[in-house]
């Protein structure tokens, strides 16, 4: 049985794409601050670690946990992020710092934990997630677009380091999406009517974006490597 | 057989477009399209011997009679196409000063207007059905520039454009439309105009300025158009989405 790691797997998309891959028959190793909806889901292949992707020395220990298990890693997926909305003038540092650590910064260091077992078995895949918002902008959102941003330039350089080695490394860009992230920052009725701008005529659903990453994962991208894949209805064809 | 869905695949007699079509046939009636009749029965041939079900139609998509007329036959003998792949291509190398203006009309035909008119041809029976998916071949050099390339450049620029453009169309009918940015990948349009010793050297050298080091197959190109024509890329559309090694990153 081969493993993979999901960060952010307590709730949202990072929920989804841990069941998904239970189904498709991998051990799971979850990665999250707390086990969210996670608790409610008993498989023996999910092993849940409760920790802070800002923290470097727990997630060495998690990977270590998954490369004792002696299966191949066959891929992270990195969706741990925060959203918080503010006018620009009016971020606070601490709000910004924030950012930055868990949606960049977090996503590094999980790749740097789990990098190694990867290079010495000579494959793996990695799909991070960045956002529509990266690329078009979002009102209230600038410290969210910019680790958002990051994340694509983050995830190239990986793929161009290691590419030799055999290793993948995607991104994931979601247009807005029925998840709790973007609940905090508008009314329900609100996220619904989003729909109507979008070509296709619905705002995203989890599962949308768990195909997308899982497609990554699999062997069927064997030839992707480097690429954004933008799950966002047809929102911003540029 | 009465069962699957059909789908229609231009450029099916080699490459790309037969590995396409290979691929697909394990679950969808295959309507394997080429200029060349023969290498499009021998597509057909290698799907039956696998245990699929197709069937071989000329075509010249770069004119409006024969796609008609390939519609004709597809109507007649299966009825309509659920989804498609438009893969029929060429590649003409040259610069700038040596492109011939027939040189120029073959690309602009057989990429832009073939793929213009091959959409024109389906998009009425998804419309009818309110679903369809299609993908079109663009490449990674609808975005990245090379030298030497310009026709080939602007051709596979306007599929893209294209595709984008009829994306939005007829998203409002349940239809998605995404096209494929594939870099090198190891297939016949690579040895054509080139010696076998020309084509030795130049996969190598393609494979060494790749990031991952090798070239792709045509196999790992329809992996990928696998995903964009199922229900797994249901919120998709307009998009591109690059199988090339990591040659561009964008």
């Amino acid at each position: 049985m081969e493993t993979m790691i999901v960060t952010g797997a307590g709730s949202g998309i990072g929920l989804g794409l841990a069941r998904k891959l239970l189904a498709e028959n991998y051990r799971v190793l979850a990665w999250d601050i707390a086990p969210g909806d996670l608790a409610g889901v008993n498989d023996d292949n999910l092993a849940f670690h409760q920790l802070d992707v800002r923290d470097a020395d727990a997630l060495a220990e998690a990977a270590a946990e998954a490369a004792g298990w002696g299966d191949r890693i066959a891929g992270l997926s990195t969706c741990a992020a925060i959203y918080r909305t503010a006018p620009f003038l009016e971020i606070a540092e601490d709000d910004w710092d924030d950012h930055l650590n868990i949606n960049l910064k977090g996503t590094l260091l999980a790749c740097q934990a789990v990098l190694p077992a990867m290079l010495e078995q000579g494959s793996g895949s990695i799909v991070m997630f960045s956002s529509l918002i990266a690329r078009r902008g979002a009102m209230n959102s600038a410290a969210y677009a910019a680790t958002k941003g990051g994340v694509l330039g983050l995830c190239r350089a990986l793929a161009l380091d290691h590419a030799r080695a055999g290793i993948r490394a995607n991104v994931v860009s979601p247009g807005i999406a029925d998840t709790a992230m973007p609940r905090r920052v508008m009314a329900e009725a609100d996220l619904f009517a989003k729909g109507d701008d979008i070509p296709l005529g619905r705002i995203g659903m989890p599962e949308d974006m768990v195909e997308a990453a899982s497609f990554l994962l699999s062997d069927d991208a064997s030839f992707v490597t480097g690429q954004d894949i933008r799950v966002n209805g047809g929102a911003g064809l540029f | 057989m009465a069962d699957k869905e059909n789908i229609l695949i231009t450029g099916a007699g080699s490459g790309i477009g037969r590995a396409a079509a290979l691929r697909m046939a394990r679950g969808m009636h295959v309507i394997a399209a080429d200029l060349n009749a023969d290498s499009a029965a021998e597509t057909v041939s290698m799907i039956e011997a696998d245990g699929g079900s197709a069937r071989a139609i000329p075509v010249d998509v770069s004119d409006k009679a024969s796609v008609t007329s390939m519609k004709g036959r597809i109507e007649k003998d299966v009825g309509s196409v659920d989804k498609a792949f438009f893969a029929a291509g060429i590649y003409i190398r040259g610069i700038v000063c040596d492109i011939s203006e027939d040189h120029w009309d073959r690309m602009m035909n057989i990429h832009v207007k073939g793929t213009f008119l091959c959409c024109q041809a389906v998009l009425p029976d998804m419309v009818a059905a309110n679903k369809g998916v299609i993908v079109n071949m663009s490449s990674d050099f609808a975005v990245m520039a090379v030298p030497a390339a310009a026709a080939y450049m602007a051709a596979k620029s306007a599929i893209y454009s294209l595709t984008k453009s009829i994306a939005l169309e007829f998203a409002p009918h349940n239809i998605r439309i995404n096209a494929l940015g594939p870099g090198p990948i190891d297939t016949p349009i690579l040895q054509s105009g080139r010696s076998p010793q020309e084509y030795e050297d130049a996969r190598l050298m393609l494979a060494d300025k790749l990031p991952v080091g090798r070239l792709g197959q045509p196999e790992e190109v329809s992996a990928v158009l696998d995903f964009l024509l199922s229900d797994r890329s249901a919120y998709m559309t307009g998009q591109i989405v690059h199988p090339n090694g990591g040659q561009l990153m964008w």
